[in-house]
């Protein structure tokens, strides 16, 4: 069976800037995430898949069709991008009616579509009101409204997530994961970690334009656990956990902080060095006044795995 | 669960300090965006073309002899008088090129910050709104200015260089003044007109639209009425007609039109009160969201 | 704000229907709305219309970020473009022919209308019509073309064509103006107080006016919709 998008050898440089680089890819039916912090270039994946942009190099073609310039494949695709640009005095009805008129609908149809979208991203009560003056969990929820109004078989969501509140990422997320129960094909891109851990387990990696891992969660987290974690413990005898922490052998490096009464550990087995503090809590003397991982963050993950 | 330690709202009731040039940076970060336009240095250079024509005539009208044959018949052209410098400050070429460069550059002044939502990032920082407003104005201030009030006072200190003597100084003691007094009224009329367009709309387009429509429709409205009406009175349609008539009273010069030159200057003045208005009224800080 | 202006035309009409009623004005108002206002509607009007809707089809969604909208569609790129294009002129069109009408109306209210009248006015709005449909295709251009073409447009609509239609011989068929004025009699055989708008005009025949104001329509905008078929829109952070 072939892939629902392929990507073979996508390039694309903006000047003297890269966006991709020599990117390939197929992407299945479900949820496939990327991930990678801002300016990896998986906007300008996502452009290209979507025919907004062209390649310098390379082809992306979804279900076996080229992409740019070809108008017959937005029937079985959608696509919502990231800016929050509207037409902002269309409300938000008007704004989906419209569109949709652009696939042949007859108005009937269209307008009961823009209906049934609403209803799904649960923007009914504010049907007739101006885009403009919508949150910005609305605006993102008849963003995704008009990706999702023709019913595609293929999704594309330019980080769907971005800036909301917890309640209306719930809410999105629930909505990404019925479609997904629908059989269709999803992408989704974030730069945040547990975001896209709740919407799917296959990721892959995006990072100074080109893929630099590609998985489940397990064998992502299993990648970056065989590099070193950093983890800083601020404490008035700071001294003395660095004494006993030095005779751990999965302890590798230590640096003082003494103005800040704080020690740095590098460890590879972050599980075996929490247990062991927690133990050190317990039975000696200490305070601790806090922990902290210097590098817990997307960026550091993909430094360790591109071997900064 | 640990309890509230503070409630309440706290106005905060400190003075603002006396910062008198507020402003500044946001006439600095103007006049920086304008430079970093596509085209507008060339544009801009290209505005002093009328100075450089004028202080080229300054310097053969002191040289006639030497130039005999370029002046052939046109000695009343190369006279530098009083009607010398209006006609420098009310060319409709400079006025063209002041339009395009303000399209260029202060077209977005308002517009961009009321399209991106700034206008409250400004005044969640200690300004005032005559500081923001200021600091606007200066931007157009400054390009008007460079094109209008500098080459003019430049041009007149050429004319005494290159003459040598003060017999000109002597001869229209009083020009200077009315040099600086209608450069400054023009400067204030243009700070207007190029505030109250970008105060009308989000849309960068839409206030380049607005400045020209309003200045070629003026000069049609002005064509057509005196056609109809056959009075001078017409001039006072159109936007450079009046400009020209008040230049006329300032430099004490016999007015384009057959009208009195104060009626022009009132009308301008009117037009740049009720501008500062609009715009005033237009500048808040909270989105008002209809 | 365009409205308004179009309104422009409708209050001259009034302020000229008053002042004749006054008794201060002899000429007819045939006369007057062919000498005065078709001024405004054909030097002013329908330039700053295309220019502001022309050069805003392409470069309003650009800014915007709402292209991504519209060529995420099943349709192609260029109908993308004509469709803009064509509800731009439909938009304007009604703007003008509305004002036109009634501006036309209010100045000749004491005429008994005869067919030749019916025909003088559907003459100049088909004339206005052609003009604004062409200068619309150049802006639509323009506006596919370049970043921002409102400069440009300006320079063209009334740094050009204002310029060049005063110039003899072939230069002043140069402009899209040239082709108008040539459709409208009074530019042809221009006489006493008004000549002075319409010096220089050696016009062009009237059929092969039309063609070319047809020609520069379709040219203009199948470049504009072959451009925006093949050229990327980079959208801005």
């Amino acid at each position: 069976m072939t892939a629902v998008i392929e990507a073979r050898n996508l390039s694309r440089w903006y000047g003297n800037v890269l966006g991709i680089s020599d990117l390939n890819l197929e992407i299945n039916q479900g949820i496939t995430a990327l991930l990678g912090p801002n300016g990896a270039g998986k906007s300008t994946f996502m452009k290209i898949i979507t025919g907004q942009l062209k390649t310098n190099i390379g082809e992306a073609r979804i279900f076996g069709e080229k992409v740019w310039n070809n108008r017959h494949i937005f029937r079985r695709l959608g696509f919502c991008p990231e800016d929050d640009a509207f037409y902002e005095e269309l409300s938000g009805f008007e704004f989906l009616a419209g569109l949709l008129s652009l696939y042949g609908f007859s108005s009937a149809e269209g307008e009961q579509r823009a209906r049934q979208a609403l209803e799904l991203v649960e923007l009914t009560d504010v049907a007739d009101r101006k885009v403009r003056s919508y949150s910005r969990g609305m605006r993102q929820r008849i963003k995704i409204a008009q990706a999702i109004a023709h019913d595609p078989e293929v999704l594309i969501l330019d980080e769907p997530l971005n800036g909301l509140d917890p309640l209306s990422k719930r809410r999105i997320i629930k909505l990404i994961k019925e479609f997904k129960n629908s059989g269709k094909t999803i992408v989704v891109s974030s730069h945040i970690l547990p975001e896209v851990e709740a919407l799917t387990s296959e990721i892959i990696l995006i990072h100074q334009g080109k893929i630099i891992a590609r998985g489940d969660i397990y064998f992502i987290r299993d990648l970056i656990d065989t590099h070193p974690h950093m983890i800083r413990v601020k404490s008035p005898q700071f001294r003395q956990l660095a004494q006993t922490l030095a005779a751990e052998d999965y302890v590798l490096k230590m640096a003082f902080e003494p103005l800040e009464q704080a020690v740095v550990f590098e460890t590879h087995d972050r599980d075996r060095f929490f247990n062991r503090l927690n133990e050190m809590v317990l039975t000696l003397p200490v305070i601790i006044d806090e922990i902290t991982s210097p590098d817990d963050n997307l960026q550091a993950v993909f430094d360790y795995l591109v071997g900064k | 669960m640990s309890s509230i330690r503070e409630k309440g709202y706290h106005h905060w009731d400190g003075q603002f300090l006396d910062r008198p040039r507020a402003f500044w940076p946001i006439t600095r970060t103007g006049i920086k965006l304008a430079f970093g336009r596509k085209h507008f240095k060339l544009g801009y250079t290209f505005s002093f073309l009328p100075a450089m024509i004028y202080a080229a005539i300054i310097y053969i009208s002191e040289r006639l002899e030497d130039f005999k044959f370029i002046a052939q018949g046109g000695d009343k052209l190369l006279q530098v008088n009083p009607n010398f410098f209006k006609s420098y400050l009310t060319l409709d070429l400079l006025y063209f090129a002041i339009l395009i460069l303000m399209s260029m550059g202060g077209a977005g002044l308002l517009a961009d910050d009321f399209r991106h939502k700034a206008v409250q990032l400004y005044f969640a920082r200690p300004l005032t709104k005559a500081d923001y407003l200021l600091g606007k104005a200066g931007v157009v201030i400054f390009f008007v200015g460079t094109l209008t009030l500098v080459p003019a006072v430049l041009l007149y200190i050429l004319k005494l260089l290159f003459a040598g003597s003060f017999a000109f100084f002597l001869e229209y003691p009083w020009l200077i003044l009315s040099i600086l007094a209608f450069s400054l009224f023009m400067i204030l009329f243009f700070t207007a007109f190029i505030l109250l367009a970008s105060s009308l709309s989000n849309n960068r387009n839409y206030v380049i639209s607005i400045i020209f429509g309003f200045y070629f429709f003026s000069e049609i409205l002005r064509g057509i009425f005196s056609v109809i009406f056959r009075s001078p009175f017409s001039a006072l349609f159109s936007m450079a007609a009046n400009l020209k008539q008040v230049a006329a009273g300032f430099f004490l010069v016999k007015p384009p039109y057959d009208y009195p030159w104060y009626l022009s200057f009132l009308l301008i003045s009117v037009f740049c009160f009720l501008s500062y208005l609009v715009v005033k009224h237009k500048v808040r800080g909270v989105e008002v969201i209809k | 704000m365009f409205f308004l202006l179009g309104s422009a035309s409708i209050l001259l009409a009034l302020i000229i229907r008053f002042y004749r009623l006054a008794g201060q004005w002899t000429e007819s108002g045939q006369i007057i709305f062919q000498n005065i206002l078709m001024v405004f509607f054909l030097q002013f009007l329908i330039v700053i219309l295309a220019l502001f809707y022309g050069t805003s089809i392409v470069s309003e969604e650009v800014e915007g970020k709402t292209l991504p909208y519209l060529s995420s569609r099943p349709l192609s790129r260029a109908s993308i473009i004509i469709g803009k294009y064509l509800s731009s002129l439909a938009v304007t069109s009604i703007m003008l022919v509305s004002t036109l009408l009634i501006s036309y109306f209010i100045l000749n209210l004491d005429r008994d209308f005869q067919l030749q009248d019916i025909w003088t006015i559907v003459r100049y709005a088909l004339v206005l019509l052609l003009g604004l449909a062409a200068y619309l295709s150049f802006f639509t251009f323009l506006s596919t073309w370049l970043a921002r073409p409102i400069l440009l447009g300006l320079a063209f609509g009334f740094g050009w064509e204002n310029i060049i239609q005063y110039f003899p011989g072939t230069t002043q068929k140069l402009s899209i103006v040239h082709y108008l004025k040539s459709l409208l009699p009074q530019y042809s055989s221009a006489s006493g107080r008004l000549s002075f708008l319409f010096i220089r005009l050696e016009p062009t025949a009237d059929w092969l006016a039309v063609l070319i104001l047809v020609l520069i329509t379709a040219v203009f905008l199948a470049l504009a919709a072959l451009l925006f078929t093949f050229k990327e829109y980079l959208i801005q952070d």
